[in-house]
């Protein structure tokens, strides 16, 4: 009996078991191309303008970050609601001016370049920002807090997402013109932003001086809508000449 | 030796063989059998009725999951990555296997691993013992084949001792070899925390104000809402469901997720990204968090709920329910150092012999 031990042992030693587990798999789509409208250069004309506020400012709101120290420290001092900003001279930031008719049947290519939205010192920059249907929109953190953007589309898709110091970008993008998406960080109540989100690139947003440029247009008649967080919207219509500028200016009269 | 004696002697092997795989009289242990004490705030620990434990399966077990052998390289034992200095866990995001590999997720507690119905994030097996054998074969982590590792362990006269009196039988085998660990593993409970003091001994005074504060949080179903899951019950609490979630950790920027989790055992497509709930005692020794081992600390983690975590079509819609201000994050993290229990006692490296 001895001497088969090693044979025996060695035929033990080779018992055993297997076991496996199967990964999950992945799957590829492809979409067609549309026909895209070609915009002639010789022929294309800008709207310029500016969006103007006057009256009684409405008074400046504090915002309470004690919730968040971290975001008490990125902001010296008293902070203010940012949601309605006018200069010196009425001009009125953050206003949302597209096409909103005079485009009926073209269908634009989504622009190349991607937009980004910034959340840092504990806001968003920019507050307020516009893309197109199928641009990419870049979220980035620069914060050492974490935060949730959160669009609550109501025609695109909701969703919300956290991002912590540090971690990378976030690529997004909208399948459907939405005018505007409100947008808020789950975790810290007084970050706003609205998204507006076009079918066609002829969209701006009025600078510090209230001033928007829209460049790039087929010559035509086009009515042009005007939308701010806390007004009601204006309407305007213009026609762009050939290789020519139109002019446009929205007033918005406090009651 | 005669031709007729090398025949027998391959029948009996070729026998062995056919059972390895399958419990049987020969894989039952055969010595003393220990009861496991249970500290405050736990259940009974189940056993299993073809592997109640022995002080001579534990020690066994002990010195195999001490021990480098049981992978490819000779680098990795079971407690690389499961260390009784972190939790039984490895302090790393993703563990590192033989050949210096990084693993696909966190490497769990193995603290009162013995109570739950399902091992592993995606609960692919159903006992400690089917645990047990996975990462010993698992290409990334251990890597070692039952043949090699039963040559090595059986020709090691101590193993061959050990196996004896363990078993009764001369030369180990798989069975045994999962048998024993999982023993072992049995033996590697933890409570008696502060919070167990508190919430079941009756002592007022065992958990702070704000961890007192941290565990009406934790319970409340319209602020931390962390009970739904990590359970707390009447007379035991083992902080975990025992079922899977989905958290909406690993989201990506389609909403697709990096790792399905309980789906790829099940095929359900509700299970889609859905990992066991973890049990949350001794969690503030094990860092980082999360499947993938994504947050770093455990303000990490209450930020990420406290924002709904990530939007993906299997999003658990517990997560929407949850309300947390400052104070109540820093409350819940006081709440769950008072977490941190008694270590096992033996549990260690065992001692040359």
């Amino acid at each position: 009996m001895k001497k088969t031990f090693p044979l025996l042992s060695i035929l033990l030693i080779m018992a055993g078991c297997s076991h496996s587990s199967a990964p999950g798999g992945a799957s590829a789509s492809s979409v067609a191309v549309p026909n895209y409208f070609h915009v002639d250069a010789a022929t294309a004309g800008t709207i310029s303008g500016s969006v103007h506020f006057s009256g009684q400012r409405p008074a400046k709101k504090t915002i309470e970050m004690s919730n968040d120290p971290a975001c008490v420290n990125a902001n010296q001092g008293a902070v203010y609601d940012d949601s309605m900003i006018i200069d010196d001279h009425n001009g009125l930031a953050d206003a949302f001016v597209y096409v909103k008719s005079g485009l009926e049947g073209k269908t634009f290519a989504p622009a190349a370049a991607p937009v980004t939205i910034d959340q840092h010192g504990c806001w968003f920059h920019p507050r307020v920002i516009g893309v197109q249907v199928g641009q990419e929109l870049d979220v980035v953190n620069s914060d050492p807090v974490t935060h949730n953007i959160h669009p609550m589309a109501q025609v695109n898709h909701e969703w919300n997402h956290s991002q912590g110091p540090g971690d990378p970008p976030m690529k997004r993008r909208f399948t459907k013109q939405e005018i505007m998406i409100p947008v808020k960080c789950n975790i810290h109540n007084w970050m706003h932003a609205h998204i507006g989100v076009v079918d066609h690139p002829y969209f701006a947003v009025s600078a510090s001086d209230g001033s928007f440029t829209i460049p790039n247009l087929p010559p035509g008649t086009y009515t042009l809508e005007v939308w701010h967080d806390h007004l009601p919207t204006q309407e305007q219509q213009v026609t762009v000449p050939a290789h020519g500028n139109a002019k446009i200016n929205f007033n918005f009269k406090a009651k | 030796m005669s031709a007729s004696k090398l025949k027998s002697a391959m029948i009996v092997g070729i026998l062995a063989l056919l059972v390895g795989c399958g419990s049987s009289e020969k894989d039952r242990p055969i010595g003393a059998v220990v009861a496991i004490s249970v500290p405050l705030g736990l259940p009974p620990v189940p056993i299993p009725a073809d592997n109640v434990p022995t002080a001579e399966t534990i020690a066994l077990g002990r010195k195999l999951f001490y021990d480098v052998r049981l992978s490819n390289d000779n680098t990795q034992s079971c407690a690389s990555c499961h260390d009784s200095k972190l939790g039984f866990s490895d302090g790393r995001r993703l563990s590192i296997g033989v050949h210096g590999l990084a693993g696909v997720r966190n490497a769990p507690t193995l603290l009162n691993a013995a109570y739950l119905p399902l091992q592993f994030w995606d609960g692919r097996a159903a006992s400690l013992e089917m645990q047990t054998a996975l990462p010993i074969q698992d290409h990334r982590e251990m890597d070692v084949s039952p043949a090699r590792l039963l040559f090595r362990l059986n020709t090691d006269a101590t193993y061959r001792a050990m196996c004896e009196k363990a078993f009764g039988s001369r030369l180990l085998d798989m069975v045994e070899v999962e048998k024993s660990i999982s023993a072992f593993e049995r033996t590697l409970l933890s409570g008696d925390s502060p919070f167990d003091r508190f919430y079941f001994g009756g002592d007022k005074s065992a958990l702070t104000a704000a961890q007192i504060r941290g565990l009406l949080i934790f319970q409340d179903p319209g602020r931390g809402n962390c009970a739904v899951c990590h359970s707390i019950r009447k007379n035991d609490a083992l902080f975990t469901d025992g079922k899977f979630h989905n958290l909406g950790i690993g989201v990506g920027d389609d909403e697709s997720l990096t790792d399905n989790g309980r789906f790829g055992q099940t095929g359900t497509a509700s299970d889609t990204g859905t990992f066991l709930t973890p049990t949350l005692r001794n969690v503030a020794l094990t860092a980082p968090y999360m499947h993938d081992g994504s947050e770093k600390t455990l303000e990490a983690v209450m930020d990420y709920y406290a924002g709904h975590g990530n939007s993906n079509p299997y999003l658990d819609p517990e997560m929407t329910k949850i309300h947390l201000s400052a104070q109540d994050k820093s409350d819940l993290v006081e709440f769950m150092k008072g977490l941190t229990g008694a270590m096992p006692q033996q549990a260690g490296p065992p001692t040359k012999e």
